[in-house]
């Protein structure tokens, strides 16, 4: 069956058509590197074809046709996704079902619908992302979906008119949204907390082999800011904690699944540095603090035997923290058999090279800390080079890096000092991490990014406990000072050396990111707890959901009532000037003497009516009344003739 | 009331035309006045009255003492448009049709009892009503300036008439209902002669020329912003009302502003008041306002006095 042709339209039929796909479209380009290209494609595709059907005025397919392209849409986002849930599945599969009502769309009704599924796609593309650098592109579209609206609902609408329209009924909603957004009362639980399984993770993960860190150097993302209470710990202690690796099988350093320790009592020395943490959501459970933090920032995050902190879920959302840290820390129990078997336990047979180097190393040192100092200064002197670009090692891989390579970074130092002091049954484990931070004198904090991300070693020292040695230190010292840009091949610097060429261009983009950090803190993260803040602040201090529905209604009823009182005002006449103000003054005067003027009478109607009950006054009344032309008559009389108005006695009635 | 500005000479001479008039129909001061009012308007007035009371007479008297030439048409239901129009006839001697004009073909004309003709008649004349001007044969003739349609109709008249539909009413500026004269003025009526006769012994007061002048003068009245404001509350209130079938049509709106106008120039004022929009009010919307239910209250004039009371004047 085919649907009956459309008539072939003009210019002005085609364009809430034109609008309506405009808006759709829109919802599509925001989502289109969040869902498969071929998903976005189509439905561009789509768009297109379906403007070029309107204008040639050809038929649009039948139901079999459609119901066909359907059922092929469902299957091949279930062969894409294997689910028709969550959040990525379901804005491509919205996208694709509303590219394909396009097919459909006829009526009005249908292309708002088109809207609708604009306004849908912004709805999902805001769940997603919530940085600053999108919100225009958010407003923008918000804006286009209005318009769309306008032009839909009449044709009559000129683009500047739709525009302009939407654009002041917007602004005129932003304050309603603004109360919405401070007072609608936020729920503790995870309402929006959608599931976004299957999705690339960026930043750290919990193993570490040769290359999983330089990937991450050519990142500028920022991964977290911190803001120090007080004084910043000098460049060369900020090493932030990730995960901890204990388990390594020759090539790949992991973290060890289901093992818990008690965490050994410490003695922190040195000054506790506190601040503040802002992460990015990095949809891994870890979140970083300076090396030894001295308790847990959160209920739900555990600080673990390894000094680690471990929240309880995958983090998708930003989050901020206080923790304080300590820098240097003596532990004052022993470790445990359990613990220095785990942190001394090689791969059986694998590096044997090495191991003879470590066995050498450490009979001729009379301490660990000297067999420590003894391998640092066998790295320093070996002629070990840094470099971001090493070749590929072979199986065994801690071997190859020693005695043939001799180039590698972070990681590879990491990993060869560790296999070093296990050879030698010191207990010693990689950290993961980020290394230093970049200062952002306008925001007063630092930015630690990805490309920041680190590998260094702890080892267990009688007395001390674990200690952090930095191999990758003594071999390229400037790596600390300078960060790693310096060290980039051109490849992968070319970028980040043209953003930090110019100090111009650097101010801009501290000043970006200072934009981006207030925009994360106080937009996007705030919640329920954030909302009690912020009402503590206006002194409502009672923790209850109640009072916040109260106020956010109260804040809807007083917007509403502001608009009903501007349309109100806008529909009502001028205010009176001097003269009318003066009639209706010499109206009250007249209107003790008789009866008070009847809303509908004028002038000289009531002039009469006064002249019955005082046929004396006669004279002067009807001079005033006619003599005036006022009110409601010509606005030509003078000023003194209100003046005359103002100035009316009257006088006793004569003879009585 | 009853002041024509001295300054202007032909409002002056309006004074002597309202005097002639009343001493032709006894006793109606303020019907006369409307009518003359509606004529300085540019409006057509409608007379409907029962037969006898002075309809004929009365526009009789106005084209003689405005002193425009006049034509009258006695509508039966065989009347055909050509009637009033013309007709083209052949001339033999140049081959040619030649237009003869119709009686329409005046200054003011009288149309006697409009509802007896056809629809198709009625039509014809309403249509030159509102354009001034007629076409017959493809040509258009511009009809002279001024021009009047004094239409009279008997209400109570129901067999083998044609009641106006709304349509056509709107076309009328005024409708203005003469009614029985009071005792005194009947008997004046009674003892007095044939008030015709009084006509042909009148001086006509002003001339065409004369009368349009009036007719421009009176448009320049001026017309404050607000009474525009309580003109448009007067004309939104017919259009809120549920109980009325149809509100008050833009054309009426300006014929009532015209009116009003015309009305305060007759009393020498030089700016409307709202008291000169209440006195044209029920003449102005009385033909063109119906209630849904037609037992519900009084008639249309009943209607403009409760809109009137409804309305505030502004201060």
């Amino acid at each position: 069956m085919a649907a009956a042709p459309a008539p072939p339209a003009d210019r002005a039929a085609l364009r809430p058509l034109a609008w309506a796909c405009a808006a759709f479209a829109g919802g599509v380009l925001l989502n289109c590197d969040r869902v498969p290209a071929w998903t976005a494609a189509t439905a561009l595709l789509l768009i297109a074809w379906r403007l070029t059907t309107e204008r040639a005025g050809a038929r649009l397919p039948g139901t079999v046709a459609r119901a066909l392209l359907a059922l092929a849409v469902v299957a091949g986002v279930l062969w894409r996704f294997h689910t028709l849930n969550g959040l990525a599945a379901g804005t491509a599969l919205l996208m694709l079902m509303s590219a394909l009502k396009l097919l459909e769309t006829r009526a009005r009704r249908d292309q708002l619908v088109m809207v609708g599924a604009g306004l849908f796609l912004l709805l999902s593309a805001c769940l997603d992302r919530q940085s600053l650098a999108r919100v225009p592109l958010y407003a923008l579209q918000a804006w286009l979906c209005c318009s769309a609206l306008a032009v839909v609902a009449s044709a009559g609408f000129g683009a500047r008119a739709a525009l302009r329209l939407a654009g002041r009924a917007l602004l005129l909603a932003l304050p309603l949204a603004v109360a919405l957004f401070l007072f609608f009362p936020r729920l503790a639980g995870a309402f929006w907390a959608i599931q976004r399984a299957g999705e690339a993770q960026t930043g750290l993960s919990d193993t570490m082999s040769p290359g999983s860190i330089v990937k991450l150097v050519a990142d500028y993302d920022p991964a977290f800011r911190v803001q120090f209470a007080a004084r910043a710990p000098p460049a060369e202690e900020l090493y932030w904690r990730g995960p901890v690796l204990h388990d390594f099988d020759g090539r790949t350093w992991r973290r060890t699944s289901g093992v818990f320790h008690l965490r050994q009592r410490l003695q922190y020395l040195g000054t506790p540095y506190r601040y503040r943490v802002a992460l990015e959501p990095t949809r891994q459970r870890w979140w970083f603090a300076l090396d030894t933090p001295a308790q847990s920032p959160d209920t739900n995050v555990l600080l673990t035997y390894d000094n680690q902190l471990l929240g309880a879920e995958p983090l998708t959302e930003p989050v901020s923290f206080d923790v304080l840290s300590y820098t240097r820390t003596r532990a004052l129990e022993p470790l445990g058999a359990f613990g220095r078997q785990q942190d001394t336990t090689l791969p059986p047979g694998a590096n044997p090279r090495s191991l003879e180097l470590a066995q050498t190393l450490r009979q001729r040192a009379g301490s660990d800390a000297d067999f420590v100092q003894a391998t640092l200064d066998y790295l320093r002197t070996g002629g070990f080079v840094y470099t971001l670009t090493p070749q590929a090692l072979g199986a065994d891989a801690v071997d190859d890096f020693l005695f043939d390579t001799r180039a590698g970074f972070c990681g590879h130092y990491a990993s060869a000092f560790v296999t070093l002091m296990r050879a030698a049954s010191v207990p010693a484990r990689v950290v993961t991490g980020y290394l230093g931070g970049e200062w952002n004198p306008i925001g007063g904090y630092f930015v630690v990014r990805q490309s920041d991300a680190h590998a260094w070693a702890e080892v267990w020292l009688q007395g001390r406990g674990w200690t952090r040695i930095d191999p990758t230190a003594v071999v390229a010292p400037e790596r600390l000072r300078r960060g790693v840009f310096d060290l980039l091949p051109d490849a992968l610097a070319t970028r980040v050396r043209l953003l930090r060429g110019s100090a111009w261009l650097t101010g801009l983009l501290q000043r970006w990111d200072a934009a981006n950090a207030w925009w994360s803190d106080h937009v996007v993260k705030f919640d329920y707890s954030a909302q009690l803040d912020l009402l503590g602040r206006f002194g409502i201090r009672s923790p209850d959901v109640r009072y916040l529905g109260w106020a956010f209604v109260l804040a809807l009823l007083g917007w509403l009532a502001l608009i009903a009182w501007h349309v109100g005002r806008s529909a009502r006449p001028a205010p009176p000037d001097a003269l009318a103000r003066a009639y209706t003054r010499l109206c009250h005067k007249l209107g003790r003497i008789g009866p008070p003027r009847a809303p509908h009478q004028g002038p000289l109607s009531f002039a009469a009516t006064v002249t019955t009950h005082r046929p004396d006054l006669k004279d002067s009344v009807y001079a005033l009344a006619t003599g005036l032309q006022r009110p409601s008559a010509g606005r030509r009389t003078s000023r003194s003739s209100g003046g005359r108005l103002h100035g009316w006695r009257c006088p006793a009635p004569s003879g009585g | 009331m009853n002041a024509v500005s001295a300054a202007d000479p032909d409002a002056a001479t309006l004074g002597t035309v309202l005097g002639a008039l009343e001493t032709v129909i006894l006793g109606k001061p303020d019907q006369i006045r409307l009518c003359l009012a509606c004529l300085l308007a540019r409006g057509h007035l409608l007379i409907e009255d029962v037969p006898g009371v002075g309809k004929t007479t009365l526009a009789h008297a106005l084209a003689h003492v405005l002193g425009l030439a006049w034509q009258r048409v006695q509508f039966t239901s065989d009347l055909l448009p050509a009637d009033i129009i013309g007709v083209s006839i052949f001339d033999r001697a140049s081959q040619r049709f030649n237009f003869r004009q119709g009686p329409i073909f005046t200054q003011l004309l009288l149309a006697d009892e409009v509802n007896r003709a056809s629809p198709r008649t009625q039509s014809a004349l309403l249509e030159a009503m509102e354009e001034r001007q007629v076409s017959a044969d493809g040509t258009t003739y511009p009809l002279p300036e001024p021009f009047f349609v004094v239409a009279t109709q008997n209400p109570h008249e129901q067999l083998g008439t044609y009641a106006l539909p709304e349509s056509q009413l709107d076309r009328f500026l005024m409708r203005v209902t003469l009614g029985y004269p009071d005792a005194a003025h009947e008997r004046e009526l009674l003892r007095g002669g044939e008030r015709r006769e009084l006509l042909s012994r009148m001086a006509p007061a002003l001339s065409a020329a004369a009368v349009l002048r009036v007719q421009r003068a009176a448009r320049a009245v001026h017309v404050a912003d607000a009474l525009l404001d309580y003109t448009q509350a007067l004309i939104a209130r017919t259009r809120e009302r549920s109980d009325l079938k149809i509100g008050l049509s833009p054309r009426a709106g300006q014929g009532l502003l015209r009116a009003a106008q015309a009305w305060a120039y007759l009393a020498g004022r030089p700016a409307v008041l709202p008291e000169d929009v209440q006195a044209v009010l029920p003449a102005v919307v009385a033909h063109r306002l119906e209630r849904r239910d037609p037992t519900g209250g009084g008639d249309g004039e009943a209607l403009a006095r409760e809109i009137i009371r409804a309305v505030p004047v502004p201060p």
